[in-house]
């Protein structure tokens, strides 16, 4: 019952992958590899495995980024280096996803170690949360040398992909894996850890160099005419516990209406096909030519047979009975379901971190630093895109930042050492 | 990044890496050749200099590629000949390009009309300071019969130019040799009877890639009327590596230093080149399609190989497959391999059927309802035609049996390694 839910789509052999390889135009000053907001070398790595290198595009791909295998399937392409690719100008553009899922598995198959520790330097910075942004800190940080711990409130690495991505899209084993890599590299992951909680901020600051807050937007919003419903249940709540029993779940209804029209919206919807739910039904806020949710993820959900509804927003509720009017012309339905589920945003819990939380879910300003000259925040909360790609970019970035911030005082204090 | 030494010596000469540009449009001038260095090529066989008196006219257009189905330089025609630029400016930029990258290697690539000239052109170019000499005996389109490859097919002509060329200079000599003879080997060794160090091969191989079919002509046509001329690429490296192997193997001349020519695009062709016996290995082609970013990925990926071999040196691979390529009539006739068929990545296209039936033995037995083949071993000969045309890597090496009434252990047999080697 739940292989639909189990099972990805198959990737490219040998033989295909070279086809589609072969469709590149091998540009000059490629537009793809501008086009990554995580910096990835696209042109670079097709390359490659054009001229049968695919240790060496694994090594392009994973160099520059801790999660490769979990971006090339999950990764907007659409919008970024598919977007840019020239050979647009004749078909359709090179499927640069396919192409990094072939050569990470590969990576897999072959059992490279591409990253390496970086020597000691001595310094220890803490990360709360393993989510992506949080993954790709750590992994940046050990490749020059600290020693990095991550406090993670659940009992899995990997925040969002563990308990969010569905398995037909983000299969467990890739994830583990990747985390494997970070863990192999020394990352030290505290599991069932929150903190303010278990262990207090005070203390991390006392003990590292740095402190990165990695904490994503990990609850779910419920709208108020919502609250304690007892039909509704919330996206991020059903993910999780979907992914966990790997589909294996009992109450199952048998339809169900999701509210949301982003990839998360998709990803519930096309979670409860692949389970057999019967009639599911997404109702979308935005019209489809101003949807959130990815191209691939809508497509993807309508093939998998979910009624989409796009422009409407609830305006009652009555038990089970969900009123909804159109935003912009004069129409009204009312669907009775047997499960209603929320995937109309998610929300940050910052409980006990000291850091200030705006209305977008996000700290108040641009940038990775806060108050705290010690302290710095990566992922959902800092300004930017909340996708995985960006988590990664942002990761690096923050990186960078902190570790120029520490070997600069190291430097001051050379000098000062020096004077004396 | 994997980080390996590619670095080899080739007649006392130090190269970081064996990856040169070949005499060709790729090595015209001191700007081309500098780009290439910054990218990571180890040296250059500059274009190659002539006589002051040889004029240089090229035709217009001069170019011609051989496809197949979707894929295009499968095999590309040329027309040009030696350096059209004079005879001081190519001097000039040899000496540039040494001044500018000392650990970069120089090869001065020469030609003559006779005794004098190659003796001269050899002197000018060693004061300009290259590092090594290659005689182009080798060049099929040359407008004059004293020049190229009706040269290089001439024994005693190739000794003679290339004592010449030991007069006029100390350096190391190498002779590059033409592929438009049916021997290779008397022409090699009358060049290292004459004073030559080592060969450079192949050359183009004469063709006619394409007609223009409305026009009547060979491709590319000039005012109406085509020639044949020389062919490279993907398409000739196998008549290299003939060529390379049956040098090595000559007696005399198993450890004959060798720079090797002839569709070098890719890690894997470099290593073949490698393992027959050539230790510098030069590129035009897959350079005039793609640039010379190319060799980014053949030396990360013979990095790779390396490691996968467990060396670290080239050296260590330099002719190792000479010793088992026999002769045709030393192979074992005693057993066939059975083609075995992976029901499930069979997709059910029957184009094994087909080329079994229509090219080889009628082996294959098509069940039509459930579109899929099987073996017949009572007719199967052990070809491995189905393995070749299976789009989906479905037909493998299976079981050894030997012959009727021949001795031997099947499970001694070595069979070939799998041709998909990933996954």
């Amino acid at each position: 019952m739940t292989k639909k839910y189990e099972t990805e789509a198959p990737g490219y052999t040998m033989t295909t992958v070279m086809e589609e390889a072969a469709r590149c135009l091998l540009c000059h000053d490629a537009p793809c590899s501008k086009a990554c907001p995580a910096d990835t070398d696209p042109a670079r790595f097709i390359r490659s495995v054009r001229f049968n290198n695919v240790k060496g595009a694994a090594e392009t791909i994973r160099e520059n980024n801790a999660l490769g295998a979990i971006c090339a399937r999950v990764c907007p392409t659409e919008k970024y280096c598919e977007l840019a690719c020239s050979r647009t100008g004749i078909d359709c553009p090179i499927d640069i996803g396919g192409i990094q899922r072939y050569v990470t598995d590969f990576e897999q198959a072959a059992k490279m170690d591409i990253l390496k520790q970086g020597k000691s330097n001595g310094k220890h910075i803490a990360i709360v949360g393993s989510g992506p942004s949080g993954l790709q800190v750590a992994t940046t940080m050990l490749t020059k040398g600290y020693a990095v711990d991550i406090y993670e409130k659940n009992e899995k690495a990997g925040g969002y992909l563990t308990y969010g991505i569905p398995e037909y899209r983000l299969p467990n084993d890739i994830v583990e894996y990747e985390i494997k890599r970070i863990i192999n590299l020394g990352a030290n992951i505290h599991y069932n850890t929150t903190v303010g909680d278990d262990i207090m901020m005070d203390d991390l600051k006392a003990n590292n160099d740095a402190v990165v807050v990695a904490v994503g937007a990990s609850e779910s919003k419920v709208l108020p005419m919502f609250a304690n419903n007892e039909n509704v249940e919330t996206a991020v709540g059903f993910l999780a516990r979907v992914k966990e029993a790997k589909g294996n779940i009992t109450d199952l209804p048998e339809n169900a209406v999701v509210i949301g029209g982003g990839d998360v919206a998709m990803d519930v919807a096309t979670t409860l096909r692949r389970l057999d739910v019967k009639n599911v039904t997404d109702m979308a806020y935005e019209e489809f030519d101003e949807f959130k949710a990815s191209k691939k993820e809508l497509k993807g959900t309508r093939e998998a047979g979910v009624t989409i509804v796009d422009g409407y927003v609830p305006t009652a509720v009555n038990g089970n009975e969900v009123t909804f009017k159109h935003r912009h012309i004069d129409s009204e339905m009312t669907i009775k379901s047997n499960k209603i589920i929320l995937a109309v945003g998610q929300r940050v819990n910052a409980a006990n971190l000291n850091i200030t939380i705006d209305k977008h879910e996000e700290v108040p300003y641009a940038g990775y630093g806060t108050a705290d000259p010690k302290v710095f925040v990566t992922g959902d909360i800092a300004q930017g895109d909340k996708t995985v790609v960006w988590a990664v970019r942002k990761g690096k970035e923050v990186a960078e930042q902190i570790d120029k911030m520490i070997m600069d005082k190291d430097k001051e204090a050379d000098l000062v050492g020096g004077n004396e | 990044m994997i980080k390996k030494d590619l670095s080899v010596d080739f007649l006392g000469v130090h190269f970081e890496n064996p990856f040169l540009l070949s005499s060709s449009p790729v090595g015209n001038c001191y700007e081309m050749c500098a780009k290439a260095f910054d990218e990571g090529w180890a040296g250059v066989a500059f274009k190659t200099i002539g006589p002051k008196h040889f004029k240089v006219d090229e035709v217009s257009p001069r170019f011609d590629e051989l496809t197949k189905e979707g894929t295009p330089f499968v095999g590309f025609k040329n027309m040009e000949q030696i350096a059209e630029h004079p005879l001081e400016q190519n001097l000039h930029d040899l000496k540039k390009l040494k001044e500018n990258y000392p650990t970069k290697i120089i090869i001065a690539s020469i030609m003559g009309t006779n005794e004098q000239d190659w003796e001269e052109l050899a002197q000018l170019v060693t004061e300009a300071k290259a590092d090594m000499i290659e005689m182009n005996l080798s060049c099929p389109q040359m407008t004059s019969h004293d020049m190229g490859s009706d040269v290089g097919t001439n024994p005693e002509l190739v000794k003679k130019y290339c004592a010449a060329v030991r007069r006029g200079s100390d350096l190391p000599i190498l002779a590059k040799m033409t592929p438009n003879i049916t021997d290779m080997v008397p022409a090699a060794k009358a060049s290292m009877d004459g004073g030559a160090d080592g060969i450079a091969t192949i050359n183009t191989v004469k063709s006619i890639a394409n007609l223009d079919i409305d026009r009547k002509t060979a491709l590319p046509t000039v005012d109406g009327k085509g020639s044949v001329s020389g062919f490279s690429g993907k398409a000739v490296k196998p008549i290299a590596l003939r060529f390379i192997q049956q040098l090595r193997e000559a007696a005399g001349m198993e450890q004959l230093p060798i720079s090797g020519i002839g569709g070098i695009e890719t890690w894997q062709d470099a290593a073949e080149f490698l393992l027959l016996g050539a230790t510098t290995l030069q590129v035009t082609t897959s350079v005039m399609q793609y640039g010379y970013r190319i060799v980014e990925d053949m030396k990360n990926g013979l990095m790779h190989y390396m490691e996968e071999q467990g060396i670290d040196h080239l050296s260590e691979i330099i002719g190792a497959a000479n010793k088992s390529i026999v002769p045709v009539d030393s192979l074992n006739r005693d057993y066939k391999v059975y083609p075995k068929i992976d029901w499930d990545k069979c997709i059910g296209c029957g184009r094994c059927y087909i080329s079994c039936f229509d090219g080889a033995h009628q082996a294959i037995q098509w069940n039509e309802e459930a579109r899929r083949p099987t073996v017949d071993i009572d007719k199967c000969v052990g070809c491995h035609l189905c393995n070749l045309v299976c789009p989906v890597g479905a037909i493998s090496t299976g079981e050894v049996v030997m012959k009727p009434g021949r001795e031997g252990n099947p499970e001694d047999i070595k069979i070939e390694s799998p041709r998909l080697t990933h996954f």
